[in-house]
């Protein structure tokens, strides 16, 4: 073993490698002259001196590498000859080398922007002080606000407050509202609002994070003690970048949100993104200030206003089971104290049934997670079989190229190389291929990663997801590369160095090329083929899914509507003066509806896939409705006409329908099935639980079923409710509209400005666009199984190509003599194509009783279609049969064309 | 006169003695002087020499520094470290153990 100075003393000599030669030729030299001198002495002649001294001496070149060789870098020279040997003979077929990086650029590149996605997204580690302590409360998959006795995701202000108390198991709690506040707000000085996204949290956050301000300060529990006296802000690195340009003077900077002006206290660090991945807020303010910052959800002091994540850091110690048990020992005693938690028998019993599951918090939280660990997971095993398709095309094409380097080896093999130096030799050419196809493949990656996000993040804006080239994606992409290296190198490299000699070297043409010898080439086409055949039929299952679901009869007409978003509270109406906030709404809704080409305008509180408010429904005196959650949706008198849903009965919002007259409500087909399942629902009566005061709905119309949240969803129970009978703000507006789009948006949104230009408009898009947004998991989904598959196709297609053209070349004697015996052009065309449907059938054969199988592994990623259907299966059959016979063609019209006296002279 | 071959492995031994003895020597007097030494019975194989001075350059026995010989020549001059003494220590005592075990070999046969 080297010792530290021994290593150095190496690594010395390996810099001064050329000085090194020339001072051993100088002592060499030296040493002989010193011989031959003392033989010239002894009375030798010259000649017979100078001749004694190199006998007695020995080959001074080969001394010269002995004594190069002490230094132990023998290997690293070898390496480097091996490495320099194995980019001449890639510069030799150049074809060949272009196939095979493409295949590997194409393949390690697919990995690496799939795994970058998973990396993001479910591997990495928050940038906060040892994320692994971390845990919260629930499962984090509910955002919002719920009044709920029993909530175990969200919770309110108050109970943050007792458990950080009362518990005996974390070291640090804190608290951060569910929602980002999505505000216009104003930097001091400026004229216009801007887009700011501010997130509430708990005094606490920061330092239970362990989170250091890159400049200024953070925030601290001293800004979190009393209710709305602490107008402070911390901004994120990127929006000081973005919208403030750097200016070192951030620190005292004012930004009014809603009426209160934030001064700014400090910025996070770069880093530092908050704790949901997928979601990068521009600040952070203080839960103190709940009540000031728009859209003013939530309250500071509600007991069941629960809408707060709540997180831990867990003392030294303390087991997650520890915790967890702890936790829902204080849960019952925290909610029944609180004095307006009016626990009656049904609440205590929802109570007993509760259980909070801690979730570990190092990975950070995400809304994104849920919708796309599976349908990354599995594209992860497309992209690997995609890849293992492009390892089986290389196999295959340096097969084809170690038969044509026979001779080579055969000679290098007879004048004494060993076997083992030319496997060696053989797998640094495919490290070297590997590793510039894994450079290419991070290349890819990076354009990939851009078109990735954009499919992923489906609308207008980008997530912040950080998908750019780490250390660890690298990592990843080495390894991978090696791997596949090691996959597509050894065979051919063992097979290459395997040789009957004497055979060998008569450049062993003709008759011993058996098919034994090309059994390892079929088997490679075969598995591509079974591989190939199982992403096409995946591909087949995922875009027929998304026709499907494209294809939905969504209750409501999506053509011709335009959607826009209004924040009403970022510009100062409030929603404690409901005169002025639908003032603001009729006088808008009549200036669109004013508009040469406008049907119909409305605003609502939700379109479709935008969440959804729901409560319990009930009719008095009837079990009728109990346990039913209704959704219900705040609506213009122009709703139903502008999105294109028919009124089956009864009439729609009108005039009399005001603050003070008898509340009504339009209700969908299957509530009014539910709830009146006797008949007519018109003029009956419901009530809306949960509301301050339970509400007593009059039914005036029956709207036809819509979908609301999803493509994929059973028709929902839903009723609509008149924006005049409930103070709400409003955020969208449709317009059904005729003629050009831009034309339109352009129109409306003066329309709305002129009403009051201060008002902040954003998101300008289609129903349609709206509605294809809903399906973008699924449609990225269904278009990169569709490229994977035709990647992994084309692979193929190379595959059998270069296979087939291999073969005929080979057989070009065998062929001459056949047709020389009479075989027509058409024979040897069959002889070709024979072998390709041969192999694609057995391909076939093997791969349809795996797709079945994998069908069934990705059904619930399914919409109307079973894992296996025939459709897809007998589609892609066909495909990989047409694409093999295709690319099976040139060779077998190549072989054909052989003329017989030329293939037979040939050699 | 027959002269003959260095037993296996004491090379260095005899490399490390020789510029123990002399100081600075370059790599044709160390096969001289060892060969004068043995009253001309040995006879460095000079071949294995000067891959064996490299190998003792790797470890840090000796170091090398060039110089001018006597008749005006450049020649590279080896020299004894402090790692080169231990070590000449260490592969005397191995010697003669081996030596005398043999020799006990040898008298009672």
């Amino acid at each position: 073993m080297d010792t530290p100075m021994e290593l150095l003393r190496r690594i010395g000599m390996l810099m001064r490698r050329r000085r090194f030669d020339s001072e051993m030729e100088e002592e060499l030299g030296l040493h002989l002259e010193l011989r031959e001198q003392e033989g010239r002495e002894a009375g030798m002649g010259p000649g017979a001196a100078r001749m004694a001294a190199y006998r007695r001496f020995g080959n001074p070149t080969a001394i010269k590498e002995r004594s190069y060789r002490s230094w132990g870098w023998d290997w690293l020279e070898s390496f480097f000859a091996d490495v320099v040997y194995g980019m001449r003979s890639m510069m030799r077929s150049r074809a060949l080398t272009a196939v095979a990086l493409l295949s590997l650029g194409l393949g390690i590149g697919a990995n690496t922007a799939i795994f970058s996605f998973l990396d993001a997204l479910m591997l990495r580690a928050l940038p906060v002080k040892a994320p692994s302590e971390l845990v919260l409360l629930g499962v984090g998959q509910n955002i919002g606000i719920t009044d709920s006795i029993a909530s175990t995701d969200l919770y309110s202000y108050p109970f943050y407050r007792e458990l950080q108390k009362r518990n005996r198991v974390f070291s640090e709690t804190a608290a951060a509202f569910s929602m980002m506040n999505a505000v216009y707000g104003r930097v001091d000085g400026r004229r216009d609002a801007e887009a700011m996204n501010v997130q509430l949290v708990s005094g606490t956050y920061f330092p239970m994070l362990g989170v250091q301000a890159g400049m200024g300060r953070m925030l601290s529990d001293d800004d979190d003690r009393t209710e709305g006296d602490h107008p402070v802000a911390v901004v994120s690195d990127a929006w000081w970048t973005r919208a403030l340009a750097l200016d070192p003077g951030v620190l005292g900077k004012g930004v009014k949100l809603g009426d209160t002006m934030f001064t700014i206290v400090g910025v996070a660090p770069r880093e530092f993104f908050g704790t949901k991945v997928g979601q990068a807020p521009d600040m952070w303010v203080p839960m103190s200030m709940v009540a000031k910052v728009p859209p003013h959800w939530g309250s500071y002091g509600g007991n069941f206003d629960e809408a707060l994540y709540v997180m831990g850091r867990l003392k030294p110690g303390v087991t997650p089971a520890q915790a967890e048990a702890d936790v829902n020992v204080l849960y019952r005693p925290i909610i029944t104290g609180f004095g307006d938690a009016n626990m009656n028998r049904e609440k205590r019993a929802e109570l007993d049934k509760a259980h909070i599951n801690l979730t570990p918090l190092a990975n950070g939280l995400s809304d994104l997670r849920g919708q796309y660990s599976q349908p990354l997971k599995m594209l992860m095993t497309l992209v690997g079989v995609v890849l293992l398709i492009a390892c089986a095309n290389i196999a295959n094409l340096l097969l084809a190229r170690s038969n044509a380097r026979v001779r080579e080896f055969a000679v290098r093999q007879a004048l004494g190389a060993r076997r083992s130096r030319l496997v060696r030799q053989l797998l640094t050419e495919s490290m070297l291929l590997a590793l510039v196809g894994g450079g290419l493949g991070i290349v890819f990656a990076m354009g990939a990663d851009r078109v990735l996000l954009r499919m992923v993040s489906g609308g207008p804006e980008t997530l912040p997801l950080d998908v750019s080239i780490n250390l660890r994606l690298l990592g990843f992409t080495l390894v991978v590369t090696m791997v596949t290296a090691v996959l597509f190198g050894t065979l051919p490299a063992l097979r290459a160095t395997k040789l009957e000699l004497t055979e060998a070297l008569k450049d062993g043409r003709g008759t011993q090329q058996g098919p034994s010898k090309s059994l390892p080439a079929r088997v490679l086409v075969v598995s591509q083929v079974v591989l190939s055949l199982v992403l096409l039929v995946g591909a087949g299952l995922f875009v027929r899914s998304l026709v499907n679901l494209t294809n939905v009869d969504t209750g409501f007409n999506t053509e011709n509507v335009l959607l826009l978003k209004v924040d009403p509270s970022s510009a100062g109406y409030k929603d404690d003066d409901p005169v002025r906030l639908r003032g603001l709404y009729g006088e808008i809704e009549d200036r669109l509806n004013g508009l040469h080409g406008v049907s119909a305008a409305s605003f609502s509180l939700f379109t479709f896939h935008e969440g959804s408010w729901n409560t319990g429904v009930q009719i008095a005196g009837s079990e009728l409705g109990r346990g039913l959650n209704v959704k219900h949706n705040i609506i213009g008198a122009g709703y139903f006409k502008a999105m294109g849903i028919p009124l089956i009965a009864g009439r729609g919002f009108g005039p009399q329908d005001t603050a003070t007259s008898q509340k009504v409500a339009v209700i969908s087909e299957r509530l009014a099935h539910t709830l009146f399942p006797d008949g007519n629902a018109i003029g009956h009566h419901y009530h809306i639980a949960g509301l301050t005061s339970p509400w007593e709905m009059e039914v005036i119309g029956i709207a036809k079923d819509v979908m609301f949240e999803n493509l994929d969803e059973a028709p929902e129970v839903l009723d609509y409710i008149s924006y005049a009978q409930r103070r709400q703000y409003l955020n969208d507006i449709e317009v059904r509209y005729t003629g050009d789009f831009k034309t339109m948006s352009a129109e409306v949104q003066q329309a709305i400005h002129s009403v009051d230009r201060e008002l902040p408009i954003t998101r300008v898009m289609s129903l349609d666009q709206q509605v294809a947004l809903s399906v973008t998991q699924q449609r990225m989904v269904a278009q990169l199984s569709a490229f994977f598959g035709m990647l992994a196709v084309f692979l193929s297609c190379i595959g059998i190509y270069g296979l087939m053209s291999y073969m005929v070349s080979r057989r070009t004697n065998e062929i001459g003599i056949r047709m020389a015996l009479g075989a027509a052009r058409g024979d040897v065309r069959w002889l070709v194509m024979r072998e390709i449907a041969w192999m694609v059938g057995v391909g076939v054969a093997i791969g349809v009783p795996m797709t079945l199988a994998g069908g069934r592994m990705v059904r619930t990623m399914l919409f109307g279609l079973k894992g296996t259907d025939m459709a897809s299966l007998a589609g892609s059959v066909v495909v990989l049969l047409f694409v093999g016979l295709v690319a099976g063609y040139l060779p077998a019209r190549k072989a054909s064309r052989v003329e017989p006296m030329t293939a037979l002279r040939y050699e | 006169m027959k002269r003959d071959e260095i037993p296996p492995g004491t090379l260095y031994l005899l490399i490390l003695k020789t510029l123990a003895l002399s100081g600075e020597l370059h790599g044709f007097e160390i096969a001289d002087s060892i060969q004068r030494a043995s009253e001309e019975v040995l006879q460095v194989e000079e071949g294995s020499l000067y891959p064996a001075l490299q190998r003792m350059l790797v470890k840090g026995w000796v170091t090398a520094e060039w110089g001018v010989t006597a008749g005006n020549r450049r020649a590279r001059y080896y020299k004894l470290t402090a790692a080169g003494r231990k070590q000449l220590t260490l592969e005397m005592s191995q010697f003669q153990r081996v030596i005398g075990a043999i020799s006990r070999v040898i008298q009672t046969a």
